[in-house]
């Protein structure tokens, strides 16, 4: 019985046991279900370049969201995962969209949603991703690849970002932001555009400019880029005499000088009412001809406007250029001259945005500039100014007048290397205050009142203006003009006006970033460090210098044969005829044992780069699979000699001892 | 360690991982796998992708781990349990809660040997390219906690049986289960049968789903709470069994 009860006690004490086990197992889960939702946002980014952080920007447009917005995230895993090696590479990036949404939707105070969906082939979610016009690619006659992201309202707003490219991974969290921000304002924008110059014109359709082209009629036809602005935006043209400026979410100015003081008035007021300004000014226009037959150049802003930008703290020095030896590039500034190196013409590349990061010149590496202006800043009180384009740190700004700005070595004498960047186009955000503090006077026609009297009289009245900046408003400065003109930002092709450089697609992303909120502007790119392998970048360069100096060789034995065969033709009459033919099959010949020369060197260098490529990747596979599990066999072995050494001696020791032990016992009992 | 008994059998336990054969199978089979693994014929291999990043290296880590860990955790307990040396063990002057511990910290402190045993591959990225230095350690760190977190699900088992094959195949068991538990045809499955927040809490559990977090480079506090609670609990599992088998 007694037994009986120790045994029961010991099976209540297992089944106790147990039980704490499983309750401390579900506790566990409990646990860290509750630790990792609460705790969740208690987050340390260790990338460098703050991949996984949101902007302020971010936060704040996301602050602003007051109903749901649904986001569905177009991946087809399953297909990329059947797919190739590089589809799957894809992966990755999908985990940091994935990622930053996530983000996204832990800030918007659960008005943001996310699904993730695995459009498979034939079914509706397929279906879906095709309707919503997500990119798609075909893999294979039934796999379908996308990789998109629909976001829509409670309204049934829909936008899209149709694909994610790796490429653009640092402009990320930009067209994300971008995409809450249209669907929060779906409405399409106005921009006004206003310039002394004749950027937009009456629309005239094609075949009736042809046909004043024929009659000899000068026609005045729009800048290509106002004509890609009305793409996407609906652009108003403003005269450059309105009085009054409104109903425009953006203002683009260029080339402002001449504007009348209502004008400037109207510009100073729609900023401080909250307006944003796009501007354009340039000290060296050359796109300007209407200054040219006096043989000045045009320069802008004029003192007039000067003044509006002197509430914005922002500077253009009259008569300077930015110039950058490292970023010159090669024209001719007159079809008389050879073309050659200038000065004043910037080819500016990521060297002059890296530093900045901004999203206007993400992706923005190819870019020409004619005698940009220099812009420098001031301090204002709540304004802040931020760097969009530079120069290199070897940059310098130069003067230039009269003859010089046509002669290129003229320039070039004045050349001295700087030592930091010369801005370009600059940001201004915050609020300003008003260039008319006094307001401006006006004069009204009286006219109408006075007609019952027959009086014509004109009287003028102060115009009140407003002080200080309602709300925060932002302006872009570019000290350049013409890199928008056709002749610098577009090129003729078979098809018609191609575009030539980045210069439009700068323009544009000016627009667009100030079109948005004050605060999608913020959202900084994420700007991108460079983790390629640059040895083996550097080896695959050389092979390729190599491999091009080997094709230049044969390309010129080629090249200089058929010069010695025709020069043999030239020669050749009917005495000689069989001679030269002899002699021209000889050559023939002995060109093409050249060129097979040739070509297996060509073969060689091709092979030694790839070889040495392998033999790299060869070299660290071995030493990262053998050296150190060999070290590690190597240590056990000599670890284990040295004790088993040890062992032995201390058994031979031990035995030693005993034996000792034994022989003094045995004399012990001897003496005894 | 404060505790002169848990470093005392601490650097008995550590050793022994030395004098047997099975500490140097294990770190060159764990060596040679990764290095293989990261390097493996095909496009996704390190070298092919050209990124100066350890992220086809630490992609095999929790598969690696998957078999290795419930082989070093196999032997914590079932071995002194089939041997008989549990109970010479505690003759002595030791609690369960500090032979766990020790045990424990051995093990993990091995692993964390065999970790730093891959550091021709924190050389060869710096060599070749313009590694994020800070993603690469905090993948180190994920991986050590990860190997932490089996191992203590290891040694549980290992408490749990005298057996060490049933201890390893339960181990590779339930730490499969723990990796793929945030996977999405797990979570599919389990949705079939379980309503939205059950599911929720089973992706909780998800092991691999901390480690990639913590691999991509962001670091965040649910992650320690989720490493930490999970060794914590496993271990203190292990103590209740053992108690009770010291009790018997």
């Amino acid at each position: 019985m007694g037994i009986k009860l120790v045994k029961g006690g010991m099976m209540d004490k297992h089944k106790e046991n147990y039980i704490k086990v499983i309750l401390g197992l579900f506790s566990m889960t409990l646990m860290i279900y509750i630790g990792s939702t609460v705790l969740k946002k208690a987050r340390v980014d260790f990338t460098e370049e703050s991949l996984y952080t949101l902007s302020q920007g971010t936060k704040s447009i996301l602050s602003k969201l007051d109903s749901p917005i649904k986001l569905k995230l177009y991946y087809s895993k399953t297909a990329a995962n059947k797919g190739t090696e590089g589809l799957r590479a894809f992966n990755n990036h999908y985990l940091y969209v994935q990622e930053l949404l996530r983000q996204y939707v832990e800030n918007s105070r659960n008005n943001l949603s996310l699904d993730i969906i695995d459009p498979r082939p034939d079914t509706p979610e397929e279906e879906d991703a095709t309707a919503f016009g997500l990119r798609k690619f075909n893999l294979t006659e039934t796999e379908r690849y996308f990789f998109g992201l629909v976001a829509e309202n409670e309204s049934g707003t829909e936008k899209i970002i149709e694909f994610f490219d790796p490429n653009q991974k640092d402009k990320l969290e930009y067209e994300l932001t971008k995409l809450v921000y249209t669907v929060l304002n779906p409405q399409k924008k106005n921009i006004g555009v206003i310039s002394s110059l004749e950027v937009m014109t009456e629309n005239l359709n094609p075949y009736m400019t042809q046909i004043m082209r024929m009659q000899g009629k000068s026609v005045n036809e729009s800048w290509m880029v106002t004509k890609m602005l009305g793409e996407f935006y609906n652009v108003k043209k403003i005269e450059k005499d309105t009085k009054v400026i409104s109903g425009v979410d953006s203002l683009v100015i260029i080339h402002p000088k001449d504007f009348s003081e209502e004008t400037l008035f109207a510009i100073d007021q729609y900023l401080l009412k909250g307006g944003k300004l796009l501007v354009f000014t340039d000290p060296l226009a050359v796109s300007d001809r209407s200054t040219g037959m006096h043989g000045r150049i045009s320069t802008s802003p004029d003192s007039g406007f000067k003044k509006l930008m002197d509430k914005w703290g922002i500077i253009s020095k009259p008569n300077t250029f930015a110039g950058d030896k490292y970023l010159s590039g090669v024209g001719q500034f007159n079809p008389n001259m050879p073309a050659g190196r200038l000065l004043a013409l910037l080819n500016c590349n990521e060297n002059c945005t890296n530093e900045y990061k901004d999203n206007i010149t993400s992706g923005i590496n190819n870019s020409t500039f004619v005698y940009p202006g220099v812009l420098k800043t001031k301090s204002v009180e709540s304004v802040k100014h931020t760097p969009i384009m530079s120069t290199t740190r070897k940059g310098n700004s130069y003067t230039a007048q009269g003859y010089e700005l046509n002669n290129p070595q003229a320039l070039w004498n004045k050349f001295s290397e700087g030592s930091e960047p010369v801005v370009i186009a600059y940001r201004a955000v915050g609020k300003y205050k008003t260039a008319f503090p006094d307001g401006i006077k006006e004069t009204e026609d009286l006219k109408k009142e006075k007609k019952k009297e027959n009086k014509n009289e004109k009287i003028e009245i102060i115009k009140e203006s407003i002080k200080e900046s309602i709300k925060e408003s932002a302006v872009i400065v570019f000290s350049d003009v013409d890199f928008i003109n056709d002749q610098f930002a577009f090129k003729k092709s078979f098809l018609g006006a191609a575009v030539a450089n980045d210069n439009s697609t700068l323009f544009l992303n000016s627009v667009e970033a100030l079109t948005g909120d004050v605060d999608l502007m913020s959202v900084r790119s994420k700007g991108r460090i460079n983790r390629s392998f640059d040895v083996i970048n550097n080896i695959e360069f050389e092979a390729e210098k190599r491999t091009a100096d080997k094709v230049k060789e044969i390309n010129s034995s080629i090249a200089r044969f058929q010069g010695e065969l025709n020069q043999l033709g030239r020669k050749a009459n009917e005495g000689n005829i069989g001679l030269i033919q002899n002699e021209g099959i000889r050559k023939k010949k002995e060109l093409a044992k050249k060129i097979a020369i040739l070509k297996k060197d060509l073969r060689s260098v091709k092979r030694e780069g790839r070889e040495r490529i392998e033999g790299i990747g060869k070299f660290f596979q071995y030493l990262n699979t053998l050296l150190v599990p060999i070290l590690v066999i190597g240590f056990g072995v000599y670890y284990n000699r040295k004790r088993n050494h040890l062992m032995q001696g201390r058994r031979i020791a031990k035995k030693h001892d005993k034996n000792i032990k034994s022989q003094s016992n045995q004399i012990k009992e001897m003496n005894i | 360690m404060k505790d002169k008994t848990i470093r005392n059998l601490f650097c008995k336990e550590f050793t022994n991982y030395l004098k047997t054969p099975l500490g140097y199978v294990f770190l060159v089979i764990f060596l040679f796998g990764i290095g293989y693994l990261t390097f493996e014929p095909g496009r996704g291999s390190f070298f092919y992708m050209r990124e100066a990043s350890l992220v086809s290296f630490f992609r095999y880590m929790p598969w690696m781990f998957l078999f290795l860990i419930p082989a070093v955790s196999m032997r914590l307990w079932s071995d002194e349990r089939k041997s008989g040396t549990i109970e010479l063990l505690l003759t002595m002057p030791v609690t369960i809660r500090q032979a766990v511990i020790a045990k424990f910290l051995a093990s993990w402190v091995f692993i964390g040997v065999a970790l730093s045993g891959t550091f021709p591959m924190v050389l060869t990225v710096v060599y070749l390219g313009n590694p994020d230095l800070g993603v690469v350690f905090l993948g180190y760190l994920a991986s050590f906690f990860m190997a932490g977190a089996l191992l203590a699900v290891g040694g549980f088992f290992s408490a749990l049986t005298k057996n060490q094959v049933i201890s390893f195949i339960l181990t590779v068991c339930v730490s499969f289960l723990l990796i793929m538990a945030g996977s999405p045809p797990v979570l599919d499955f389990i949705s079939t049968f379980s309503p939205k927040y059950l599911v929720a809490i089973f992706e909780s559990l998800s092991v691999l789903n901390h480690f990639d977090s913590m691999e991509r480079g962001v670091f965040s506090l649910s992650n320690l709470w989720f490493f930490t609670i999970m060794i914590i609990c496993w271990l203190y599992g292990s103590i209740i069994l053992l108690n009770g088998n010291k009790a018997s």
